[in-house]
């Protein structure tokens, strides 16, 4: 999917290009039976209704049009976008000490969304943890629409990995992750996330810990049409894990983040693309969303 | 196994305590089994922990960029190596 709709945002407007993303889902309804399940299961929850087949198709087109909207973001085509974005002077207040920060996102709604952001007010230094494995599309498309792009990513998944992120937070960056994904081999801690069980990485919790540097939450949600709301929110100014009892304030912190996920999740139940099963505390797969960045 | 060396031991002890390993003693460390994956399990948070560890014990900063990383952390060995060669 990522391939053709990165040849149609490249030659065409956006106006065009969205037409075709009509064809596109109804495409990927019809092909993409687990998908389109799991979208189903997730609907009947947070809309509190059961899902109907309308409701899946207006998520998956959701999904699609900011995959579409990312290609026109990494082309610095920020003319296309109207943005609203909340509290984005907390973050710039930490900067201007030249402290660097955590930026904890999801895959509700756009992360790409926070280089507008970046662009707009002023040039935020900023890294972002991804998987070059699940994202090995992604990374080459991003270098190839825009060179500078791709230093702003730390892989994840190596042994250095964390150093750098450490070395680039202590130099005044923002450190970018997603915390919503598990990755196969990291520990994870089981949170209450619309009123069931579901795993979350401790990861962003334990380098929260390690950097001792602020922590924001950052959900870009789309809205429709050309219009994307920024929600930016303090989290903690340290996160300090005491050593009798680490595991419960691990506990404590992941909590927090997925009450935050859950409240805009139902608030915009059709930004949710963890298209799959994600209250399996087996599975820590991802399908289609995996071309998202996935931190551990 | 081979015991291990002196200086390896006091590197072991480390990785132990910054760590906080409960299954394993320093002396069981072996001198050449990686320390990440498939051998003692460490992964990127235990990097950083270390890192920041023998920044605080040795006042030696690793440098992602200057060194090869994955290769000074693949074992107890070479960990030891690049501390003495750095302190």
């Amino acid at each position: 999917m990522l391939h053709l709709i990165r040849w149609i945002a490249l030659h065409m407007g956006r106006g065009t290009a969205r037409s075709l993303l009509y064809p596109i889902t109804l495409y990927f309804l019809l092909t993409a039976g687990k998908q389109r399940r799991a979208s189903r299961e997730f609907l009947n929850m947070a809309l509190n209704r059961p899902a109907t087949p309308w409701d899946v198709t207006k998520h998956i087109h959701t999904f699609a049009s900011t995959i579409l909207d990312r290609v026109f973001m990494m082309t610095d085509r920020y003319d296309c976008f109207d943005l609203k974005i909340n509290n984005h002077e907390l973050i710039a207040e930490v900067l201007n000490q030249n402290r660097g920060c955590i930026l904890l996102g999801s895959h509700l709604g756009s992360f790409e969304v926070l280089r507008i952001t970046a662009v707009l007010r002023r040039e935020l230094p900023l890294k972002i943890l991804m998987y070059p494995q699940h994202n090995e599309m992604l990374v080459r498309i991003l270098s190839e629409l825009n060179p500078t792009l791709s230093d702003n990513i730390i892989p994840l998944g190596q042994t250095d990995t964390l150093i750098r992120a450490q070395e680039s937070a202590a130099s005044g960056s923002i450190i970018g992750m997603l915390g919503d994904r598990v990755a196969d081999s990291g520990k994870t801690v089981t949170c209450r996330f619309f009123d069931r069980p579901a795993n979350f990485s401790q990861g962003p919790i334990l380098l929260a810990s390690l950097l001792k540097v602020p922590v924001f939450l950052f959900f870009g949600v789309y809205l429709g049409g050309n219009r994307y709301e920024i929600h930016i929110e303090s989290f903690a100014d340290q996160i300090s894990l005491t050593r009798g009892s680490r595991e419960q304030d691990i506990q404590y912190w992941t909590q927090r983040y997925a009450e935050r996920l859950e409240h805009y999740a139902r608030s915009a139940p059709y930004n949710w693309f963890n298209f799959y099963d994600y209250w399996d505390v087996q599975q820590t797969g991802v399908e289609i969303g995996s071309q998202n960045s996935v931190p551990g | 196994m081979d015991s291990i060396s002196p200086s390896e031991l006091e590197v072991a002890t480390l990785i132990v305590e910054t760590l906080n390993l409960e299954d394993i003693s320093p002396e069981e460390i072996e001198s050449q089994a990686p320390l990440f994956r498939d051998g003692l399990g460490l992964d990127s948070i235990d990097a950083l922990e270390l890192s920041l560890g023998i920044k605080q014990q040795y006042g030696i900063q690793l440098k992602a960029d200057n060194e090869n990383i994955t290769e000074i952390f693949s074992s107890l060995a070479s960990l030891t190596q690049f501390i003495q060669d750095n302190r």
